[in-house]
């Protein structure tokens, strides 16, 4: 396991994809929320004030951060779900697939390896994103700084961006069943739309791709509460996904 | 459809040529005598990546079985494979890494570790590729692409070696190397199974080479033969012939 460790986090390391991936939405997702905060509070008139206003829950601190929170749970899921579909995508894109095969290191000991490192790098991001929305709010200076106030809901951005990644891991198992990173792409689109179907039906605390945007807006007007089996679902699914990737990598032959 | 019958790679099967030594490279030289060169010939499309590939454990035979060192290809042990290089189609060759970083993770997938991933400067310098090894595998040449292949399979210094037109895209320096390596490789008690469409190339280096057509073993080739060009399509045409006879 540990060399497979290696030579996947060196890979991750190395990826203009990951890197691209990792500023896009380091910076983007807290500075995205932060405009529409901005435009929220402005008073403007037309459509994107008016949709700015219909997210917004509360002021100061918590209504920009829960803005960043709802924006982390379908970004962070995209954005994640591309870096995840690559990593398993491009061993056959890049036709480096074969090149798995008669190892001293099983193919399902580097299946799982990859989605170990995804995992340290997807609770790296969610980190940044935080750390990155707690410095542009100051910057911004949204309200005052409760100190308890203010860690509870960067804590809870931070949870909410783990959580739509670590759902990102299972496009492993759609890029590794494609052999490529184009369907796992596609299928990561489908998933998320099904998850605003869901909510829209009301039925989205039992789909485990919709419970991070549910977290972000958990105690809003009107907002479903979240059962503790509905959170549990986001690391089963995520867990079942990364058993069956290894499976597959396990079984998998070269076509 | 390929079916393979009885097929074998490993020291229980004495008809076999890929029994195995312990690895060696060039000027290294371990267990001589034990290695050598089985050569597979055929026109495109003949099967012999399909052979190599259930070899490997990569594909599942349709029937009979694939062993690899007395080992069932598809579930052989991973210390076996430890013993084992190889070379299909693509090299081992990620394009963000550098050379060295490609070597080294092969190396490390091979189940080198501590003062064996020594071999990874070796391995480098021997092929030529000191020049680029902090490079990224994406500017190199095709031709360096396919030194790193072959620096990637023989890192470990196998006992049995895989290799499918090793001297793809390489010039003739190339492939007097890869010439030179073979020999080398079998001189230092490894079992070499290679592919090529170089008749030529190959009886130099070969003590065996196997005529393979429409995914059928159809005869032998004396590397010693005077015009094997002529003995291989002479063979080839004897088997589409008699095909459509009992067609």
């Amino acid at each position: 396991m540990r060399a497979a460790l290696q030579v996947e986090w060196l890979k991750l390391r190395r990826s203009r994809v990951t890197l691209a991936a990792t500023a896009l939405m380091g910076l983007l997702v807290p500075a995205t929320g932060l405009a529409f905060y901005s435009v929220a509070l402005s008073g403007g008139v037309g459509a994107i004030a008016d949709k700015a206003a219909t997210f917004l829950i509360g002021e100061g601190w918590v209504g920009y951060l829960r803005l960043v929170d709802q924006i982390a749970a379908v970004a962070v899921f995209g954005g994640a779900g591309v870096v995840v579909a690559w990593g398993f995508g491009r061993e056959h894109v890049d036709r480096t697939f074969p090149s798995l095969f008669a190892l001293a290191v099983p193919r399902g000991t580097i299946a799982l390896a990859k989605f170990l490192v995804l995992s340290v790098w997807i609770v790296a991001l969610a980190l940044v994103i935080g750390f990155v929305a707690l410095g542009l709010g100051m910057v911004a200076q949204v309200g005052p700084v409760e100190a308890g106030a203010a860690i509870g809901e960067i804590g809870k951005l931070i949870l909410i961006a783990t959580a739509a990644g670590i759902l990102a891991l299972t496009m492993g198992y759609t890029a590794s069943l494609g052999r490529g990173y184009l369907p796992a792409i596609g299928t990561l689109m489908v998933v998320i739309v099904a998850a605003q179907v869901a909510v829209l039906f009301g039925t989205g605390g039992w789909f485990p791709f919709a419970v991070p945007g549910l977290m972000a807006v958990a105690g809003a007007e009107g907002a479903p509460d979240l059962h503790p089996a509905q959170l549990a679902l986001v690391p089963a699914v995520a867990l079942v996904s990364m058993w069956m990737t290894t499976r597959w990598w396990a079984n998998s032959e070269v076509t | 459809m390929m079916v393979l019958d009885d097929l074998s790679a490993g020291h229980t099967q004495p008809s076999s040529s890929f029994r195995c030594g312990k690895g060696g490279r060039r000027g290294r030289s371990r267990r001589r005598g034990r290695g050598g060169v089985h050569a597979v010939v055929g026109l495109n499309g003949a099967g012999k990546t399909t052979l190599m590939r259930l070899l490997l454990g990569m594909l599942r035979p349709d029937s009979g079985r694939a062993t690899v060192l007395g080992h069932d290809a598809r579930q052989a042990p991973h210390h076996v494979w430890s013993a084992v290089g190889h070379l299909i189609e693509t090299s081992f060759a990620y394009p963000e890494l550098t050379v060295r970083e490609n070597v080294t993770s092969t190396a490390l997938l091979h189940g080198l570790t501590g003062s064996g991933l020594d071999a990874v400067d070796e391995v480098i310098e021997t092929f030529e590729l000191g020049h680029w090894s902090d490079r990224r595998a994406s500017t190199l040449s095709l031709g360096n692409q396919q030194r790193l292949g072959l620096a990637s399979a023989l890192v470990h210094r196998p006992s049995m070696v895989v290799l499918d037109e090793p001297a793809n895209a390489l010039d003739p320096a190339g492939v007097v190397f890869v010439r030179d390596l073979l020999t080398d490789c079998a001189g230092g008690g490894s079992a070499v199974f290679v592919s090529s469409h170089h008749l030529d190339q190959l009886a130099r280096v070969a003590q065996r080479i196997t005529v393979l057509h429409r995914g059928r073993i159809v005869g032998a080739l004396d590397p010693g033969d005077s015009d094997l060009e002529q003995r291989f399509f002479n063979m080839v045409h004897r088997h589409d012939l008699s095909t459509e006879a009992w067609g």
